[in-house]
This record gives structure tokens, C-alpha cells and sequence, in this order.
């Protein structure tokens, strides 16, 4: 029997792995050694340069940038999205009448592509003619006609916002199918001891939803660095790479201005960046398994 | 402690009806036993009486106040549930004392209470641990504790021996009853298992189809079952049900003389428990018969007995050093006097006014 | 939860139906305003009135949208990119989730971690290297690294998602199989696909959507226009539309038919999907 796992492990995996293998893996082990040369991205001469891409990151102050706007993502993937998607489910749990509809309305971003969410947005923010401050209009005496997307402040603030509205539905996918995890049982004891829907919701609901929660964190985090399709189309990274992220520097530098050992130096500390996330999300996957088994 | 009345309790889910008329009266202190095969509605009526289902008609009422419309924390109840339903995120401790800290009582008078049930319960060395390190019966009396903290009027147990193996089922049916004798607290307690039932409860209500067949103290449904359900369903292994057609072959055997019984008309199905019958001589028998399994159990040995072709397998009870075998022909007796006679809608004809 | 009584409205749903009803409304704002867009004749646009109702109905957008030959070969190389992606991923991952799920050996986790990580990964990461390996097998301007690179990514969550849900069969139905004499290829088409099909429901529909949606590497990989893809389409005619709005949100529309389709189509398998695949680690 155990002749014919063996066998059958591996004729089953062969070729999975070996596209997987071919293809990522591979490629990101070159990410590497490129990282260490000045290649770029056409001729074939290009010498080995050690870490000297490396300290360049250091004093790059595109780079510096980059890495806060990254930072700003990521915390604001985490306030924003994943607790309005929390909220989200926990409105759409107590058997509140059209739930289906509600559910599918919320959950309809995802279905647009990048661009699209982008080029609505854009719409949004016009200066003149757009949704944001034609509603704000009405508030001031005057006409509002903040160039949303072309001042420095406001670049990136605006286009999470508009990654927000497509990734809320993510994350309220996830807590709703966290939600139905909770035994039964357990929420009858809650209206038996008398809880209010507050106590219920803190008290049991949400420490139970710990898992949920780790899931919804970590795909919101991946996602936020991944994030590139709609800040290309929104802002290109502008105005003055006040919207950067390293992913868009990385971009930058490597398919625009054609430094592609110094782009794949970057991609290499973004790499660095993903693992430390992937790390800590299956260390505390692990930790949360063990107490709600 | 309070007594319990439910007066023409109806209960639908849609068009499907599941509980269809049930009157009963609870007496304080009492431990009743709903027993019933699976889908009776045993279970959504002990639902009913906690609140966490609503009532389609008619009414409940505790110690004379109708909770019919009331929410289930309101009712001064308390249940255990068959899974326990302990949060596993939180400690004995915290399990136990959690419906004191939604009303809000100070931290100290919490923990106070906490512990005095816990000792009660003998498991106050397990306050600090989680439900995940705990046994079957040391969860199920943590679920006890959480039940017993708030001085409840009503204790609800829904089958809440069914998750444990059968040596630690034995164990903590006495517990229970146990906590019966010291807290003489008001009892329901809902069960599929005809054992628990006749050993935990002052009297058992026996459910089939949404409906009650029968009422009353455990030897009482044992020897005057109702009706046929209600025969077959008490008493382990169940009570051999042989066709009326039988009963008048039977009746002339008996012969004439003294301490001859009437003769009873429209028998339908006669019934005889396997501990009524006894092997004997053929000249004596009342059914003769080739044993065709005999099984062995320690205190007492089964052996089922053929009777003829169209005929039900008759069990019957001896005692171990019955000299029956495989393959034997036997001479079955027992008195018919005592047997249970029902009519065709299964009621017991034989049972004296 | 038991049921409640409805005799009265309960306030506190009242008050929830509201407040969704409120963020409904405002979630979809975005998508309406398109949707209004598309249909609005150009003269309304013009005045810079993206965002009222429009003055009469004009579906002229979608004929001219539809009826571009350059749209039409962005579909159909969409089309021809995502199709194959999305089967070959499914596959390959259902392949491995099966070994994963079924056949465990040592190193099985450590491997299958190694796996799942990489959907994790930004892209970029391998962006230059894939851009290196294509050029030299002279493949850049065309839809096959598109095909590959969708298959490669999308495998570690195939394989997640597989796993998880053929962990759910029970090994009995195998070990049974195997003992009638069934090959293992035989178990996994006859007796665990079938029973798998919400799951690859709910993968292929999540591949689709990601690969149909992608801009990235078609940004990258394909650099004339007879190779664009739809997204990468849509960028590309901003610049011949510009401030023909009113065609651009009818592309818009048409573009995203497909991913709202399919989703709709398997949205009763969304929910159940998630619960197996992704809230397990």
C-alpha cells in the first residue's frame, strides 16, 4: 500500500509542482541574483555589483516615501475594509429580511476589476463634474472643486478609499462564513442567561470570530501590498510619488526607468516584508486553532 | 422550585405540525422524563417551555404565571444542553459564572458564587482550566454549575448523557439524580433512552407523533402500558407483541375450570413481556417453538424462540442456567390472565377500570 | 435562534434594516453612476452631467462599444486567456489538494505551507525574472505567458482550497474504492471530484474573476494591441474615448458581464466555499 502512495504522490504532484516550481519559484531565486547586479532589463552585459542596490534603497528617498505610503496602506487595510466588513456581517447576521441582496450588493466590487473600480472612482473624485464634491457642494456656499487625485496630501487617501470599497466585501465574506462556525448552542445559551445583543456580540461573538479575524487581516494586508492596478490607473503613483508604494516604485524603476537590478532589490525587500506577514499569520492561525480548536 | 402547567400547547414549523395538543400538569419539585423515539417532539417542547421556541397555541404557565409570550431569560429557567454548549473560549470559571456577569454583579460576589457551586459540584480545582481539557462528566457539571448558579425554578436537561460512552453514562444518570434529592428542584428532562428514564424519573411522559401517550410513575407505564406504543417502547427487551388471531387458540388451551379469566372480544394484538414466559413441557405449553439465538448476558440469557412461519420472533428471559439451546424445541408459557390485550387502535383492553 | 415573535416590529431590526439599507445605497452609488453614464447620450455628458439621471435613454454607447473591432479582440483574447487559466489551475490544484489531503507523508506540511505562501506574494516580485524568461523563448506579445503565469500563481490557492475541502471526504469512500481495486487515479475523477463540485464551483469562479480581472501581467507581456487584453483594452481606449464618458462606462459595463455572471450564477456556493476553504488555516 505504501509502494502505492508513493507512486501515486508523486505522478499527482509532478506536474503542479513543477509549473509552480518552474514559474514562481524559480523566477523569484533569479529576483534574487538580479538584485545583485545592475541588469537593465535589455543588454546582456551587466556586472555583479554585491549589495550595492541594496544601500542605495537606504539613501533613496523615493524608497523612504514608498515605504511609509506601504505602511499608511496597510494599517488603513486593516482599519478600514476588514471592520467595516466585520460590522457589515454582524448587521447582515441577525436575520434581517433581504440579507441575500444585501449580501450580494456588498460583495459586488470584488467582481470589477482594478481598472474599472479605478476609472469609477476617478469619476468620483473629478474636480468639477464628480459625485464627492458635487455632494459636498452642498454644504458650502460655494462650489467644491478639490483636485482629490492631483494634490499630494489627498493622492493616496483617495485611492485606499476607493480599494476599500472593493475589498469591504472580502472581508464580510469571511466573517459571515466565520459567523456560521459558532455553534449554535452557544447563542441559545446567550438569550437563556439573558445577554443583550451587545454582550452577546462582545462576550461570545467576536472572541469566537478569532479566526476569522486572522483570515480577514492577513488577505487584507496581502492584498494592500500587492495593490498596483488601481493605483496605476488612479494616480500612476503621482502626484510627485507622493501615492507611491513600493510596489509602484519597484515598477517604476524597472520597467520605466529600466534599473531592473535595483527594481528586483526592491521587490526583494518587498519580498521580505510579505514573509514577516505570512510568518506572523500562521503563527497566530496556529496560536487561535489551539485555544478555539 | 415552581410547578409547571401546559394547557393545549400547539406547535407548528409551517404546514407541518409537530406538536399537536398537549396538556400537562408539573408538580413543584417534580422530576418528569419526556421519553420518545426520535421526532416526537420531546425535544421542541422542552424548547418550548424554555422560550427559545415559540408556542402556536396554547399556553405555559409557571408557578400560575403565563410565560407563554415571555423571553427565555425572563423565565427563571435553566438548561443543559446535549453538547453542554460551554465557551471555549473561556474558563470554568467564566462559564460558570456567566449570567452572573451580564447582570452586572460586582467581581468579587461572582467569584464567591462561582466557587460555592464549583465545591458543591466537586470541581473547584478545575475553575482556572478550559473546556478543551475537561472530560465528559467533568463538562456536563460545569454545564450543571452554569444551570444551578442562578437559583433557577426549572431545570431543563436536553439529553445531555447522550454524548458519553455507556460505563460514564451510568456514572453521571446518578449524578443527576443526585442533584435531584439535594437541590428537590422542579425536573424536565428529555431523553430517547427508556433506561433513563425509568431509573431518573418521578413520573415519564411518553411523546410519539406531537402527542402524549401516557403519563405516569415509571412502574406504572411498565405494568399498565396505555397502549401499544407505549407497552413496546417501556421495558428492555421490548414486550413481545403476538397477532389476536392467536388469542382464542390460546384461550381454549387454558381449558375450563377455576381461575379461568373472561374472555375479552376484539383483540387485536396480545402482548408479553420476556420475563412473563417460561420454557416448559410441551403438554404444559401454551406456544411451542425451536430456539434460534441464544444470547448470553452474565445475569440473564435471551433466547429468541420461532413460533411459526408467519409468526414474530418471541423473546424470552430465563436465567442463566437455562438448559435452552440452539436448535431446541420448547414449550413457551406464561398467563394469559396477566397478558396485555390490545383492541384495534391499540388501546389496552385488559387493564382493570 | 428559536423564532421570534413578529406580532410586533422589532425596533432593533427596524433600526438594522435602515442602517443597511443606508450603506446599501452608498455602495452602490459607484456602480449606478456607471451604469447611468453608459446610457447617457454624449450631450448630456458634455454639460458635465455624469451623475443625473439621464434625459432619455441612449444604448447608442453600447452598439458602438460593441461593435468596435478592437473591443472584440480584446473579449476574445480574454476570453482566450482565462478560460484555459482557470481550468488548468483548477486542475492542477485539485491534483495537489488531493495528495495533500489524502496521501500525507513527512514534509507534506512543511511543503504545503511552502505551496500556499506563494499566493501571497506580490506579483512583482517576479515580474523582471518572467519578463527575462519569456523574452528569451520569444514569447513576450503574445497570450501564452498570460495562460502560464495566471496557471502558476493560481495553483497555491487551488491547492488550499482543494485541500481543505477534500479533507471534508470522508477516507472511508477511498479505502473502500482501493480495496474493490479502484486506482487512485479512479478514486479522484469517480468518487472525490464529484462530490467536490461546489468547491470547484467556488474555485473556478474565484479564478475567473481574478484572471478576467488582471491588468498587471497583461501590462507587462503583451505590448501590441492585438494582443490586449480586455482590461489592459480598457486603459488603452481612454485615450481614443477620452471624454466620451458615456462609452467608457458602457465598456465598463460590458467588460465586467462576465465576472458578475459567473458570480451570480454560483453565489449560493459563495458563502459555503469560504466556510471550508478559507476561515481553516
Amino acid at each position: 500500500m505504501e509502494r502505492h502512495n508513493r507512486i501515486w504522490r508523486a505522478a499527482l504532484l509532478a506536474l503542479p509542482l513543477a509549473v509552480f516550481v518552474a514559474f514562481v519559484v524559480a523566477p523569484l531565486l533569479t529576483s534574487f541574483y538580479y538584485s545583485v547586479t545592475n541588469w537593465n532589463g535589455y543588454s546582456s552585459n551587466y556586472a555583479f555589483v554585491g549589495l550595492a542596490n541594496f544601500t542605495r534603497i537606504a539613501s533613496d528617498r523615493l524608497f523612504m516615501q514608498a515605504a511609509v505610503n506601504t505602511a499608511i496602506w496597510i494599517v488603513a487595510a486593516i482599519a478600514l475594509p476588514t471592520t467595516l466588513g466585520l460590522a457589515l456581517a454582524l448587521l447582515l447576521d441577525s436575520k434581517v429580511a433581504g440579507a441575500r441582496i444585501f449580501k450580494s450588493i456588498f460583495y459586488l466590487p470584488i467582481c470589477l476589476s482594478a481598472v474599472i473600480v479605478g476609472q469609477i472612482w476617478i469619476w468620483i473624485y473629478q474636480p468639477d463634474w464628480g459625485l464627492l464634491n458635487a455632494f459636498l457642494s452642498h454644504f458650502s456656499d460655494r462650489p467644491f472643486h478639490y483636485a482629490w487625485l492631483a494634490k499630494p496630501g489627498s493622492a493616496l487617501w483617495s485611492v485606499i478609499v476607493a480599494w476599500s470599497w472593493q475589498q469591504t466585501g472580502l472581508s464580510m465574506v469571511i466573517y459571515l462564513a466565520g459567523l456560521t462556525s459558532i455553534p449554535g448552542d452557544l447563542l441559545e445559551v446567550c438569550e437563556i442567561e439573558g445577554a443583550t445583543r451587545w454582550q452577546r456580540i462582545r462576550l461570545v461573538v467576536l472572541p469566537l470570530l478569532a479566526p476569522a479575524t486572522v483570515v480577514a487581516v492577513a488577505l487584507s494586508v496581502i492584498n494592500a501590498l500587492k495593490g498596483f492596478d488601481i493605483l496605476y490607473i488612479m494616480t500612476g503613483g503621482g502626484p510627485f510619488n507622493s501615492s507611491d508604494t513600493l510596489a509602484m516604485h519597484m515598477y517604476n524603476e524597472s520597467f520605466k526607468k529600466y534599473h531592473m537590478g535595483y527594481g528586483s532589490a526592491i521587490s526583494i525587500v518587498l519580498f521580505l516584508i510579505a514573509i514577516s506577514v505570512i510568518g506572523l499569520y500562521f503563527r497566530e492561525l496556529r496560536k487561535v486553532d489551539r485555544i478555539y480548536g | 422550585m415552581a410547578q409547571l402547567s401546559l394547557a393545549g400547547v400547539r406547535k407548528s414549523f409551517g404546514v407541518l405540525e409537530v406538536i399537536r395538543g398537549v396538556d400537562l400538569e408539573i408538580a413543584d419539585g417534580e422530576f418528569v422524563v419526556f421519553v420518545g423515539p426520535s421526532g416526537c417532539g420531546k425535544s421542541t417542547m422542552l424548547r418550548m417551555i424554555s422560550g427559545l421556541e415559540d408556542v402556536s397555541a396554547g399556553s405555559i404557565q409557571i408557578d400560575e404565571r403565563d410565560v407563554t409570550r415571555v423571553a427565555p431569560s425572563k423565565r427563571e429557567i435553566a438548561m443543559v444542553f446535549q453538547s453542554y454548549a460551554l465557551f471555549p473560549h473561556m474558563t470554568v470559571a467564566e462559564n460558570i459564572g456567566f449570567g452572573l456577569r451580564l447582570m452586572g454583579l460586582s467581581r468579587q460576589e461572582i467569584d464567591r458564587r462561582v466557587r460555592e457551586v464549583a465545591t458543591t459540584l466537586q470541581i473547584e480545582d478545575l475553575l482556572a482550566r478550559n473546556p478543551r481539557e475537561l472530560s465528559g462528566g467533568q463538562r456536563q457539571r460545569v454545564a450543571i454549575g452554569r444551570a444551578i448558579i442562578r437559583n433557577p425554578k426549572i431545570f431543563l436537561f436536553d439529553e445531555p448523557l447522550s454524548n458519553l460512552d455507556a460505563a460514564l453514562r451510568v456514572q453521571m444518570r446518578l449524578e443527576v439524580t443526585r442533584l435531584h434529592a439535594r437541590f428537590g428542584a422542579t425536573m424536565i428532562y428529555v431523553t430517547h433512552d427508556q433506561v433513563e428514564a425509568m431509573t431518573l424519573a418521578d413520573r415519564i411522559v411518553v411523546f410519539n407523533g406531537g402527542r402524549i401517550e401516557q403519563v405516569g410513575a415509571p412502574m406504572q407505564l411498565y405494568e399498565r402500558p396505555a397502549n401499544l406504543f407505549v407497552a413496546r417502547f417501556i421495558g428492555a427487551p421490548a414486550m413481545n407483541i403476538l397477532p389476536g388471531a392467536l388469542y382464542s387458540t390460546l384461550f381454549d388451551k387454558l381449558g375450563s375450570g377455576p381461575g379461568r379469566p373472561q374472555l375479552v372480544e376484539g383483540v387485536a394484538s396480545i402482548g408479553v413481556r420476556p420475563e412473563a414466559i417460561a420454557f416448559t413441557s410441551p403438554a404444559d405449553a401454551l406456544l411451542s417453538g425451536r430456539v434460534e439465538i441464544v444470547e448470553q448476558l452474565g445475569a440473564e440469557t435471551l433466547c429468541y424462540v420461532a413460533i411459526g412461519a408467519d409468526l414474530p420472533t418471541v423473546t424470552v428471559k430465563a436465567s442463566p442456567a437455562t438448559a435452552a439451546a440452539r436448535g431446541q424445541n420448547v414449550g413457551l408459557k406464561f398467563e394469559l390472565a396477566q397478558a396485555h390485550l390490545f383492541d384495534e387502535a391499540g388501546l389496552n383492553v385488559s387493564l382493570p377500570s | 435562534m428559536g423564532e421570534r415573535s413578529r406580532l410586533r416590529l422589532n425596533p432593533a431590526h427596524v433600526a438594522i434594516f435602515a442602517l443597511l439599507v443606508i450603506l446599501a445605497v452608498l455602495f452602490l452609488l459607484p456602480t449606478v453612476g456607471v451604469l447611468l453614464s453608459s446610457v447617457k447620450p454624449k450631450r448630456d455628458i458634455a454639460m458635465g452631467d455624469l451623475w443625473s439621471m439621464p434625459s432619455s435613454f441612449y444604448f447608442e454607447n453600447y452598439t458602438e462599444v460593441l461593435s468596435n473591432p478592437a473591443v472584440r479582440r480584446y473579449f476574445l483574447n480574454t476570453v482566450l486567456v482565462t478560460f484555459p487559466a482557470t481550468i488548468a489551475s483548477t486542475a492542477l490544484g485539485s491534483l495537489a489538494g488531493y495528495v495533500f489531503a489524502k496521501l500525507p507523508f513527512r514534509g507534506a506540511n512543511a511543503l504545503f505551507l511552502t505551496l500556499v505562501s506563494g499566493m501571497f506574494f506580490p506579483p512583482q516580485i517576479i515580474l523582471v525574472p518572467l519578463f527575462r524568461l519569456f523574452n528569451f523563448l520569444g514569447l513576450i506579445d503574445t497570450l501564452w505567458p498570460l495562460i502560464i503565469v495566471h496557471t502558476a500563481l493560481g495553483i497555491p490557492i487551488c491547492t488550499l482550497l482543494m485541500r481543505n475541502f477534500f479533507a471534508t471526504v470522508p477516507s472511508a469512500l477511498r479505502e473502500a474504492a482501493i480495496l474493490e481495486g479502484a486506482s487512485e487515479w479512479r478514486v479522484l475523477t469517480s468518487i472525490v471530484l464529484p462530490l467536490s463540485l461546489p468547491a470547484l464551483a467556488v474555485l473556478a469562479t474565484l479564478q475567473f474573476t481574478w484572471i478576467w480581472n488582471d491588468f498587471l501581467w497583461p501590462l507587462i507581456f503583451t505590448q501590441s494591441d492585438e494582443k490586449r487584453t480586455i482590461m489592459l483594452g480598457i486603459v488603452n481606449l481612454k485615450g481614443e474615448y477620452s471624454v466620451a464618458w458615456g462609452i467608457q462606462g458602457a465598456l465598463s459595463i460590458v467588460a465586467s458581464l462576465p465576472t458578475l455572471f459567473v458570480f451570480l450564477f454560483f453565489q449560493r456556493y459563495f458563502i459555503k466555499g469560504m466556510t471550508m476553504g478559507a476561515v481553516k488555516g
